[in-house]
């Protein structure tokens, strides 16, 4: 990956390098946040408030935070556009593709799970609706069509840890927001990085 | 069929030929333009690229620190399993959901479309018929089916997001952005379904013309794509087309559901 | 370079065969061993995820005398996720969450319909489903009274539309 052809480095190109900007933003804000947010239904929300109002820069912190990830979802779909656009799926970067749609899924989920976590109306009832949907699909939900799981097997279920939003889900958001999904995203996002380098780099005709 | 051993190492930058055995493969040797060839004219991915991301990287950290020391980000009241607000609006990037939820059985928007869409977006490497056209420059022209659809679908998805960011006012009704949402809306008219033959010749109709008909206008583009490649293509743009015209029905016919079954509803 | 071991001729075809077989036998059970391991990983977080005892509410509870409710007044019981409607042919109780994706409607006294405000589901008193996205009309549950005179509401038991307990 030394040299592109000339006329490629244009801005759209920025986007993916942007997107990766605005994750390293968020890692480095995140575990700020964790030193005053407990992730229980009785202080979540008053912790945020404390982090708002009382902890000094808290809320420029949590600004940040917030702010960030709102580019980042801008900039992972225009990323996405621009790569498709520039037909840069094709042969030999498909599997680069496939990786890409996956990490475009954990930064969606990345904000479900965020926006649950200050555990205020619009965390609850966004929760609500998700864990609702899932409660809807097909097979594995109890509502869903075709439904063969009874309510306290399905996927619904071992979303929420229960039949209803508590306790059990907000330590499960937690779980998935602050470990899981962003395990798994920098792992994939090294992976991305990876390929384009194993597949000719940009090197290549893009 | 012999195997052949393919000796030919990529040109690297210095332009120094290495010799190294870089795979072992049945059949015709790797095409020329899998080992990269240095274009006639370039330049360095560093420092023009690296810097020109640090750039732009530097102008979107000003921004964020200046937004985020302006602006707080929102927190609503503490929330109550006994009551939701009566206007509720999700983060503003589900709100394209939100609102297509707004049309369809949960299991439909919530958990088909979706997934048609992820599988649709999965596939693109794989229904694209040609290996070649168009790397690494924006070629509409050339692309035009390609492309549209995509755009055709992202523009789906952000228009959505507008109409329910500026549209929807309180218990998601319909508002104009001039509107005084304090104003309470009618009750909406009761929605009709199509009885079941109806809906089966819709469906059956909408089929064979999304199906069928391209496949026999444009015949040489079904003759490149092949059955499979086309039959999974124009699944994936029906179920897109299908979306918007749901909504049409919905809004402007007060139509439910155009197919009703004991088992599942569309 | 490297020395040949033997000459090409000296290894017996049959050798070759074997040292194959073995090798692609070694291979596909490497692999079966990986992802029946990593199978019964996956399925073993997945019951992990399956809690064995949850602390939820009752779904049978007590909802105050008859007399407390008006008749045509919708009556929501709080925190409960349940209205209680009186009419003049009796008591009926609805489930308040939303067929549709499990919000709580909002009971609209002058247009005499439940609007739900998370994606515009309709339902009338009785809680058909006439407008909106909902699927379904809202469940009705049983309801009795107890010994002590209250209304006893059971979340766990369906009922069909045409119930009602007498006033």
């Amino acid at each position: 990956m030394k040299w592109v052809p000339l006329g490629l480095v244009r801005y759209t190109v920025c986007l993916g390098g942007l997107s990766v900007f605005f994750f390293l933003l968020c890692i480095l804000t995140g575990p700020f946040l964790m030193l005053y947010y407990v992730p229980d239904v009785n202080r979540a929300h008053a912790d945020v408030m404390d982090i708002m109002q009382v902890v000094p820069f808290g809320a420029f912190v949590r600004n940040v935070h917030r702010w960030s990830a709102c580019l980042m979802i801008v900039c992972v779909p225009a990323h996405m556009t621009r790569v498709f656009l520039q037909a840069a799926y094709k042969p030999p970067r498909q599997l680069n593709w496939l990786v890409g749609i996956t990490l475009l899924i954990l930064t969606y989920l990345m904000c479900f799970t965020g926006y649950m976590l200050p555990w205020d109306q619009e965390a609850y009832w966004g929760a609500t609706i998700g864990a609702t949907m899932a409660e809807n699909s097909p097979f594995l939900g109890a509502k869903g069509p075709f439904s063969v799981l009874p309510p306290d097997k399905d996927i619904h279920y071992i979303m929420l840890g229960g039949t209803v939003l508590d306790q059990p889900t907000l330590s499960r958001f937690f779980f998935a927001h602050c470990i899981a999904i962003p395990g798994a995203l920098a792992g994939l996002m090294g992976f991305h990085f990876f390929n384009i380098h194993r597949a000719g780099g940009m090197s290549g005709p893009l | 069929m012999a195997e052949k051993i393919v000796e030919e190492g990529p040109v690297t930058a210095e332009g120094k030929e290495k010799l190294r055995l870089l795979t072992v493969v049945r059949g015709e040797t790797l095409r020329n333009r899998d080992i990269y060839e240095r274009p006639p004219k370039y330049e360095l991915f560093f420092p023009n690229f690296v810097m020109k991301e640090l750039c732009v990287g530097l102008a979107f950290l000003i921004i964020i620190f200046m937004w985020a020391y302006f602006k707080d980000s929102p927190l609503y009241e503490l929330s109550d399993p006994a009551e939701t607000p009566s206007h509720i609006k999700a983060a503003w990037y589900f709100v394209g959901l939100q609102e297509m939820l707004a049309y369809f059985d949960p299991y439909l928007a919530g958990v088909i479309i979706p997934s048609m869409i992820l599988a649709g977006l999965y596939l693109i490497p794989f229904i694209d018929p040609d290996p070649v056209k168009g790397i690494g420059r924006f070629a509409f022209k050339e692309r035009k089916f390609a492309i549209g659809c995509f755009l055709g679908g992202v523009a789906m998805w952000y228009g959505l997001l507008l109409v329910g960011w500026f549209f929807r006012g309180p218990y998601w009704s319909f508002y104009w952005p001039w509107e005084d949402h304090s104003v309470v809306k009618a009750t909406e008219v009761a929605l009709w379904s199509f009885p079941l033959p109806a809906g089966i010749a819709f469906l059956v109709c909408y089929g064979m013309l999304v199906l069928i008909l391209p496949a026999v206008i444009f015949q040489n583009f079904f003759f490149r794509l092949g059955l499979i490649r086309y039959l999974i293509t124009f699944n994936l743009f029906a179920v897109m087309c299908f979306v918007p015209i749901k909504i049409l029905l919905r809004s402007a016919f007060s139509v439910k559901y155009i197919l009703v079954t004991p088992w599942f509803n569309i | 370079m490297f020395k040949p071991v033997a000459k090409a001729e000296a290894i017996d075809p049959k050798k070759i065969a074997r040292r194959e077989a073995i090798r692609k036998g070694l291979f596909w059970a490497c692999w079966g061993v990986f992802i029946g391991f990593a199978g019964i990983l996956g399925a073993s977080i997945v019951r992990f995820a399956y809690p064995r005892i949850v602390f939820e509410p009752s779904s049978i509870f007590k909802a105050g005398k008859p007399d407390d409710y008006k008749v045509g007044s919708v009556a929501l019981i709080h925190g409960r996720g349940v209205f209680v409607i009186r009419t003049e042919k009796g008591f009926y109780a609805l489930s308040a969450k939303c067929t549709h994706l499990g919000c709580q409607p909002i009971w609209y006294e002058d247009q005499q319909v439940f609007k739900c405000p998370c994606h515009g589901a309709r339902f009338d008193k009785e809680g058909i489903n006439f407008a909106g996205p909902a699927p379904l009309p809202l469940p009705r549950f049983h309801l009795s009274l107890s010994p002590d005179g209250r209304l006893l509401v059971d979340k766990s038991t369906n009922v069909g539309m045409d119930f009602f307990l007498e006033a």
